[in-house]
């Protein structure tokens, strides 16, 4: 449906009014995490809000620090990293700590990089692994219902936008519930309700952090699947959002290496193809 | 709704005119943006008069590709570029002083493929012809693997150019029987969907290719045909070019003339002219010059198109557009597009889809972003030119210009040969 429109849409300005930059990228982005804000703001209460500035304030000083010394003119990326943190994050984590890992997360995996788009991790995943690694015992929220609920119209946004690929989420969701359905485990529940979702839109799904090759991206979403069910069986259920972080975090990393695979495998069969007809 | 981009059918104007206009211009120019690489030993001085199809330069490296005049008249400058390549050679008409009298002397191209090859160099019509990969004139005695005639457009605002070809089918198919003589594999016509445009054999190969753009760029066609190899060359041609080299083969005469469409949101209205390759582009649209709103005038198409004074070798349609005021270059709130450090590339699906399917967009614009060439020659950069890649420097959120970066690495592949 949004394929054949998209497959449509050229801009016939050429050169002077690209259609997308990165500066719309993320605004799209903080319009599909508005929903999921504001129901955990009424669902928690207003200190979500306190998380969120806290966690933007830490976001926005770096980039303007960097900004200054990279003589660029800074952007408002963090505002998505925010966003995504403040509904992860129990409200009951002290805020120096919030602000601390924030600041780790979005400095290592994309400030260092030159910005947005430059690195190859999703910083707000970052941002949780840093905080749960070094905060012992926080344990995320995100895999209610309610947050599935909400993040259904942001999807939709983006998949409108096509800054969600489908394939990560058709292969994540469908090795979870197939690996949860094999083991049969306390998993299932939490899997019907389709809590994890909201992390399998933001986290999983990010343009930036995800493989970039279709072919890798349904290996991709495979690879997020397996490893959620090696670290959620290991931890317990409770502990699922913490554990889909992480495995988040291990795909990113190895999704350039899944691309790098398919485009080999391609090289070659396109190779033996032509060997084959050419003689 | 909330719309992302402006969407646009291929055809949003729909040029409907049948009728072809002929359009007399005052000069046309060849210019050397079409032949780049091409270093000019001229054979002609300025001032000199020059009758169409007399030999203007020919190439130094490959003295046989001969560049012939487009139109009768004198040649008013000639111009350098960099490095002693041809930056523009005007020619304007000039009826009062005509020093030669007659044609030139009518070339047989026999029976034999040699005396064809001969044909099409000394007539000027060799330059009709470009390579894939690297997108060169081919050289004289080069064999391709097989030889694609690009008959259909996806561009924006293009023309369906079967309207060109109405009337020329018999020229046209006895084009295409002569360039199965110059290759030992197929020749291949793609097509806008419709009646054949030439008869099926065992040699000549109908593909129906159409769709939003880059479906019908040749590089599309090509890609889903046979991809192109780097050590086997494949050359393109336009449809016009194959009814010059059908009617130059009956006649023994070069006949520059061609069909091109002045279209775009400002051509009022859009139609079909008849005129030369290198025409004047302020004589064609006289029209709709004289109004006060600020224009842009595009050979070519917006996307892969120049903006230019002279009409491209290769180009068959003239885009007119308005111009776009200061203020809508701005492009969001949020990161300035201002800032005049590298962008970085975000995927999102629209800029996938701005390759032709097959090719593994965001590596890559990735591999050509570093100028890593070997990566991109697996990804199968050598398959595309410029053309191909202008949608992706409109949709990529880099704003890069990925026509020179493909360049950059073509060139680099180049030299590894």
């Amino acid at each position: 449906m949004t394929g054949k429109a998209a497959l449509n849409t050229f801009n016939p300005l050429a050169g002077n009014q690209r259609a997308w930059t990165a500066g719309r990228v993320t605004l799209v982005q903080t319009v599909a995490l508005l929903v999921p804000f504001i129901a955990t703001i009424a669902f928690r209460g207003r200190t979500v809000a306190l998380v969120f500035v806290v966690a933007l304030a830490a976001a926005v000083f770096w980039e303007i620090l960097f900004a200054v010394i990279r003589r660029k003119p800074p952007t408002a990326h963090g505002i998505t990293t925010a966003l995504i943190v403040a509904v992860f994050v129990p409200v009951t984590v002290p805020l120096w700590q919030v602000g601390l890992s924030v600041v780790m997360g979005v400095v290592l995996s994309e400030l260092v990089f030159g910005g947005r788009g430059f690195g190859f991790l999703n910083p707000a995943a970052v941002v949780l692994a840093l905080m749960s690694f070094s905060f012992p015992g926080i344990v995320f929220s995100g895999a209610e219902l309610w947050i599935a609920v909400a993040t259904v119209p942001g999807l939709a946004l983006l998949l409108a936008a096509g800054l969600v690929s489908w394939r990560i989420l058709v292969a994540g969701s469908a090795t979870i519930v197939l690996i949860a359905s094999l083991l049969g485990a306390p998993f299932l529940p939490i899997v019907a309700g389709s809590g994890l979702i909201f992390g399998l839109v933001f986290l999983a799904s990010d343009p930036v952090g995800a493989a970039s090759t279709d072919p890798g991206r349904w290996l991709y979403g495979i690879l997020i699947g397996g490893l959620l069910a090696v670290f959620g069986d290991l931890s317990g259920p409770e502990t699922l959002t913490n554990a889909l972080v992480f495995a988040v975090l291990l795909a990113s990393i190895f999704a350039p290496l899944l691309d790098h695979i398919v485009i080999l495998s391609f090289a070659w069969l396109r190779e033996r193809r032509g060997a084959r007809s050419g003689g | 709704m909330f719309q992302f981009h402006r969407t646009q059918n291929s055809l949003p104007h729909g040029v409907h005119v049948k009728e072809i206009s002929e359009a007399s211009v005052a000069s046309a120019a060849l210019v050397g943006a079409d032949f780049p690489g091409i270093h000019p030993s001229f054979k002609v001085a300025e001032g000199e008069h020059v009758k169409v199809g007399e030999v203007l330069f020919t190439d130094r490296a490959r003295p046989r590709i001969c560049f012939v005049a487009p139109m009768d008249g004198r040649v008013e400058t000639i111009e350098f570029g960099a490095r002693r390549t041809l930056s523009a050679l005007v020619i304007r008409s000039d009826t009062e002083n005509v020093t030669k009298d007659g044609t030139l002397d009518p070339i047989d191209v026999g029976t034999s493929d040699k005396t064809l090859r001969e044909g099409l160099l000394s007539s000027g019509l060799w330059p009709s012809f470009r390579t894939r990969p690297f997108g060169n004139l081919p050289d004289p005695d080069s064999v391709p693997r097989s030889i694609f005639v690009h008959a259909t457009d996806s561009e924006p605002y293009a023309i369906d150019p079967r309207m060109a070809l109405e009337n020329q089918e018999e020229a046209f198919h006895r084009g295409v029987e002569l360039l199965t003589r110059l290759t030992n594999g197929a020749v291949y016509i793609c097509q806008s969907p419709g009646p054949v445009l030439a008869t099926k054999s065992s040699r000549i190969k109908i593909f129906n290719r159409y769709g939003p753009h880059p479906a019908g760029l040749v590089g599309a066609c090509i890609h889903a045909v046979e991809p192109v190899e780097l050590d086997r060359q494949i050359w393109t041609i336009d449809a016009q070019d194959v009814v010059a080299i059908g009617r130059f083969a009956d006649t023994g005469c070069y006949d520059p003339s061609r069909i091109v469409a002045l279209t775009g949101p400002r051509a009022a209205p859009s139609r079909l002219l008849r005129t030369v390759p290198g025409a004047s582009i302020r004589d064609l649209c006289r029209d709709e010059l004289g109004e006060t709103a600020p224009l842009r005038v595009f050979s070519g198409s917006t996307l892969s198109g120049r903006e230019a004074a002279w009409l491209g070798r290769y180009h068959r349609q003239i885009t007119l557009q308005d111009a776009e005021p200061e203020s809508r270059q701005r492009t969001s709130l949020i990161g300035r597009a201002r800032n005049p450090s590298p962008c970085p590339i975000i995927p999102t699906r629209s800029v996938e889809r701005g390759l032709p399917s097959g090719f593994f967009t965001i590596p890559l614009m990735r591999a050509l972003a570093v100028r890593d060439s070997e990566s991109a020659a697996r990804l199968g950069a050598h398959g595309l030119v410029e053309e191909d890649v202008a949608l992706l420097s409109n949709l990529c959120t880099s704003g890069s210009d990925y026509g020179k970066l493909l360049r950059n690495v073509l060139d680099d592949l180049a030299e590894q040969i």
